[in-house]
């Protein structure tokens, strides 16, 4: 598409594709009017108007940014993750996503061919997920100022009045499950941006998570459900005792964990309950509903390895607290932008 | 109306004396009441916050002799000291009264530590005709349980958990007569009245002298038994057998960490272990503490007491129980802390068949309620004298006084790792048992608790606390959060404060804070410091050669780390034995500083050694890589070690740095035994501070060398850092009564602090 390229050879974003003209309309349609097809509202208006009939439940509103490193990593791209993101951020609200809004800020001198993958990623996430696009903006930042591309969206979605989830909703003595393993988004990110050399059986787990969500939202009993993206498991469980004021106990040798990601922990000295996952589910629910949540996400592609990991319990000593695989406590600390070693 | 005119009327006189000290919980009252007897002398004597007051009325030359008498004649256990002594009013007394403890004003609290049985209860204990014959809890004014019961002071039998337990007639008698030795002894007991033991386990329920047959059954038979003891349960059984031992460590989880063994007495002791003067009073102190001692040869132990060590932990029996099973048992028994690995010890009997059901085939209870915990101390000679590694049962609360007082009482927070808390105020300073370490929030849970405890036992508020400089250290965040002005001192200031507050004649130091890791001043990770001047005014002279640790905290559990750190910052490539086969993408994430922070730690390097002379890659316990390098070098003793030379040089910020480099192709040579390795590693490190100290003396002239911090728990190192310095004319000096390690910390926060404030 030599008309995208003006004056820079390879086929690679200009500043002139960010000016409004001719350029930029010219790359909203051929990249991203072609790339998201029947997915795209309308994109020539500025706003669009989209139905919704207040009694299929309320709005359910979130926001994203999207920065992640590299842009493309295996198991995903910043494309595919951006639509994750927001629709999984609506689905542990318990809602059904309906529409996105993306802001895209591009970095001068992106490839062309790699910006159309990443959209055509982002087409297939947001079909597989049932969202549409339903508006847009295109920005062009100058060489050095952004990282390639930068993703900006905000979810439309609609909660069935019948779906009571929130974080008030929490007891002492309910159970804590995940979907399946944890850590896989956030080792193999690591491993893309550091270039530590690829590894094929790490990958990351960017998924919907909306069959999860929509197979257990309308249970009695389920009280909570949320996606241990940033910070990962243990962060969600910070979130649940600080709310709540009770303790997380977490049980170790329940806790998914896949042999590549354990391995590459272990080594490094990460710990894998504070790297992030993008298709899982963290969800609280009453001790009788807790087996039919896991055998409704057992008897899904996603939800294999689902699995009780823990307990709400009256608070005891630490907000969260981990039975080790060894028999010992340990209190899971918060979140450190750089632990350092305080044991030695 | 006159009588008896010609008789001169004997003048009476009355003088009152406020003592302080360690006063209470001694049976100071009770000897002051035979005293004033012995004396003819009318008047009272009453606790008063910690002090006793004392009141006495009669002819001049009998008040002289009596005051006299107050502090020579006074109990064993008592440490009185006179802080008033005034001529007062008489009153006309007749006969002299224990009066009824006060409460009110200012406190001088001394709470009293938990004392071994007494030779006159043990006479009791094994007299077929004493009505406490074989009974577990006897004990007198001068021995048995105080801190572990105390509820709230001032001391007495009602604010003890011994409450419950109504005194009989034959005890009410005792403990009501001056001139008996149970005279107001608060935990006085007997089998009518006082606590009784009971059994749950093999062969069902039983309950007194059956309980301790079933327990020695089970010990006979292999079993493992949880005992309550004073300051919370043991977990007991023979410790000559490999196969109890190792059911005891497969099921406690814990496969090489070294255990302490209750021996029946001294005699059996020298059996097993060669023991000199020091560690012989060691063990017989009334404390009753662990003492680490050499083990013999053919010492007939199991050999999972203390694998790849030379030493083991040894114990006497501390209270009567104690003494009934290892008399009953008639030999070595291994005697392990009732916990889960790192929590504080467990005290209560539903806890303990909770937490220890798994691991203990029987529960031999009693049901005097421990009120706190404490775990057994544990001392190492070194040098000639016993070293305390960690304050418990019998030493602690530690008492110290200040160089000077404090403008406002503090609570020092302590470390993260052997926790300890110090309250402090006025000239004095109080330390707590050791509490755990601070993972495991049973620890947590415990520290929140004596901190809030040793404030209102000693009537004491806190204004200011103390903590560490680490950001993510439990107490760090509690002390910022406690909504009082807090203030980080550094960790290995904090060690050497502790170390220089202990010696308060020497004026001017070079102290060497080797130990694991703590944060420094830059945000790395120091542990291999040397600081020249005094409390409040240290400079950091000195350090080694920094190097990065590949996985971070991961590297405390596995020396390989450390082993790969040196080499890679040496620029070497080395095999190190039990590292994992393919490293790249640890050594990819070390290239660029991904969790892999900066260290300067002796015992990182310590950690290295140990890794790479093969002996210990990936450590079960803190501490065990270091540990096994040390034995291994012991067993070395004799054979000449001819350690490469080390340099400190100086480095940009003008601090010395001692290069470590030259130590690893020697280290990592496999053509040599391990044994000959470590001990030129030890070696090299002997003469590395040797060299330094000399240099700095040269600087700073008539310089006292402190050794503090765990590395210097290493008795070789210590022992021959002191050899060296001698022959150099420098004096050593090393801790007395305050941990080296960080159970020290709390201490040498306040200590720190103090010169800090009041400069």
């Amino acid at each position: 598409m030599d008309g995208m390229s003006p004056g820079d050879g390879g086929g690679r974003i200009g500043l002139a594709h960010g000016n409004g003209g001719r350029l930029t309309r010219e790359l909203v349609e051929a990249v991203f009017a072609a790339g998201l097809g029947g997915l795209l509202v309308d994109h020539r208006a500025d706003a669009v108007a989209v139905p919704w009939h207040g009694e299929e439940g309320e709005l359910v509103l979130t926001t994203d940014a999207f920065t992640v490193q590299p842009l493309e990593f295996p198991g995903g791209d910043i494309g595919a993750l951006a639509v994750h993101g927001t629709v999984n951020d609506l689905a542990v609200a318990g809602a059904t996503p309906r529409y996105l809004t993306l802001d895209v800020l591009i970095e001068e001198g992106l490839e062309l061919d790699r910006l159309r993958r990443i959209v055509a990623s982002l087409a297939r996430a947001a079909r597989e997920a049932g969202v549409r696009v339903a508006a847009g903006d295109t920005k062009v930042v100058r060489r050095g100022e952004g990282g390639g591309l930068y993703l900006a969206a905000t979810g439309v979605g609609v909660r069935p009045r019948s779906v009571a989830l929130g974080l008030e909703r929490i007891r002492a003595g309910d159970r804590v499950l995940v979907s399946g393993p944890v850590g896989d988004h956030g080792v193999a990110v690591m491993l893309a941006r550091e270039d530590f050399g690829l590894r094929g059986d790490l990958a990351s787990d960017c998924a919907s998570v909306l069959p999860l969500t929509l197979a257990v939202r309308d249970r009695e009993g389920l009280r909570f459900l949320r996606d241990p993206t940033r910070g990962g498991l243990a962060t969600v469980c910070h979130e649940i005792a600080a709310a709540t004021g009770l303790t997380v106990r977490l049980d170790e040798a329940a806790i998914p964990l896949r042999d590549p990601v354990r391995g590459v922990c272990e080594m490094l000295g990460y710990d894998p309950l504070y790297l992030a996952c993008e298709g899982r589910v963290v969800a609280v629910a009453a001790p009788g509903a807790a087996e039919e949540v896991l055998a409704a996400w057992r008897a899904l592609p996603q939800g294999g390895a689902a699995a009780v990991i823990g307990t709400v319990t009256e608070r005891q000593g630490a907000p969260v607290v981990l039975d080790t695989a060894l028999g010992g406590e340990r209190a899971l600390e918060e979140l450190e932008d750089d632990p350092l070693p305080r044991i030695c | 109306m006159r009588a008896g005119a010609a008789a001169a009327p004997v003048p009476v006189r009355a003088r009152r004396w406020v003592l302080e000290g360690r006063v209470q919980g001694v049976g100071f009252r009770p000897f002051v009441h035979r005293l004033a007897a012995r004396h003819g002398l009318a008047g009272w004597v009453q606790n008063r916050l910690g002090r006793v007051v004392v009141h006495a009325e009669g002819p001049p030359a009998a008040l002289a002799r009596f005051g006299e008498a107050l502090v020579r004649e006074a109990p064993p256990l008592a440490c009185p000291r006179i802080a008033e002594s005034a001529e007062v009013p008489p009153r006309g007394m007749a006969g002299f009264r224990i009066l009824a403890s006060a409460s009110d004003g200012e406190a001088r609290v001394h709470l009293p530590p938990d004392r071994s049985v007494c030779e006159a209860c043990l006479c009791e204990l094994e007299d077929p005709r004493d009505r406490r014959h074989r009974y577990p809890f006897v004990n007198c004014t001068q021995c048995g349980p105080r801190y572990t019961i105390i509820e709230s002071l001032p001391y007495d039998r009602a604010r003890t958990s011994m409450a419950r337990f109504a005194l009989c007639a034959d005890c009410a008698r005792e403990y009501a007569d001056p001139g008996d030795r149970r005279f107001h002894a608060e935990p006085l007991a007997c089998p009518r009245c006082g606590p009784r033991l009971r059994w749950r386990g093999a062969g069902g329920a039983a309950e007194g002298e059956g309980a301790l047959a079933a327990a020695l059954e089970c010990l006979r038979g292999g079993g493992i038994v949880a005992v309550r003891g004073v300051g919370g349960y043991h977990l007991l059984c023979d410790a000559r057998s490999d196969a109890a031992v190792a059911r005891l460590r497969a099921r406690k989880r814990r496969p090489a960490k070294p255990l302490a063994v209750l021996f029946p007495d001294l005699a059996v002791v020298r059996r097993v272990a060669r023991l000199d003067a020091a560690a012989a009073e060691a063990l017989a102190d009334p404390a009753r503490p662990i003492v680490l001692v050499p083990l013999r040869q053919d010492a007939g132990l199991a050999a999972g007491i203390a694998p790849g060590l030379g030493e083991v932990g040894a114990l006497l029996p501390y209270s009567p129980l104690h003494h009934l099973l290892a008399r009953g048992f008639g030999a070595p028994l291994v005697a392990t802390s009732g916990n889960v690995s790192g929590d504080p010890v467990v005290t209560d009997p539903d806890e303990a068949e909770a937490l220890l059901g798994a691991v203990a085939d029987g529960f031999l209870h009693h049901d005097r309620p421990i009120v706190r915990p404490a775990d057994d101390p544990v001392l190492r000679p070194i040098a000639g004298a016993p070293r305390p590694l960690r304050l418990g049962r019998g030493t602690a609360p530690l008492e110290l006084e200040l160089p000077r007082a404090l403008p406002e009482p503090v609570l020092a927070t302590g470390g993260h790792m052997k926790a300890t808390i110090a309250l402090a105020w006025e000239r004095r300073a109080v330390v707590s048992p050791h509490v755990g370490d601070l993972e495991a929030p049973r620890a947590r849970a415990l520290f929140e608790r004596l901190a809030a405890d040793l404030q209102r036992l000693y009537g004491v508020r806190a204004r200011r606390l103390l903590h560490d400089a680490h950001p993510d250290y439990f107490t760090t965040r509690w002390a910022r959060a406690a909504g009082l002005p807090a203030r980080a001192v550094q960790h290995h200031r904090a060690h050497a404060s502790a170390l220089a507050a202990e010696h308060p004649d020497v004026e001017r130091w070079l102290v060497l804070a080797w130990d694991g890791v703590g944060y420094g001043d830059d945000g790395t990770l120091w542990g291999g410091e040397a600081f020249l001047g005094r409390p409040g005014a240290w400079r950091r002279v000195a350090s080694l050669r920094p190097f990065r640790l590949p996985g971070g905290l991961r590297a405390a559990r596995e020396p390989w780390r450390s082993a790969l750190g040196v080499l890679w910052e040496a620029g070497l490539e080395r095999p190190v034995p039990g590292a994992p086969a393919d490293v790249g993408l640890l050594r990819a994430a070390w290239a660029r500083g991904r969790n892999a922070p900066l260290t300067s730690a002796a015992g990182r390097l310590f950690d290295a050694a140990a890794a790479l002379t093969g002996l210990c890659a990936a450590a079960s316990y803190e501490g065990e890589g270091p540990m096994r390098l040390e034995a291994a070098a012991a067993r070395a003793a004799g054979t000449p070690a001819e350690p490469p030379a080390l340099a400190w040089r100086p480095g940009r910020d003008g601090i010395l740095r001692l290069d470590w480099a030259p130590l690893l192709p020697a280290l990592a040579d496999g053509g040599r035994a391990p044994e000959a390795r470590a001990a030129a590693f030890h070696e090299a490190l002997a003469r590395a501070v040797a060299a330094l100290a000399a240099r700095m003396a040269r600087e700073a002239p008539g310089l006292t060398v402190g050794l503090c911090g765990g590395v210097f728990q290493n008795r070789l190192l210590a022992e021959r850092c002191l050899a060296l310095l001698a022959g150099r004319g420098i004096g050593v000096r090393l801790p007395l009564r305050v941990p080296g390690n960080d159970g020290g910390l709390a201490f040498g926060q306040v200590a720190e602090a103090l010169h800090a404030w009041t400069a």
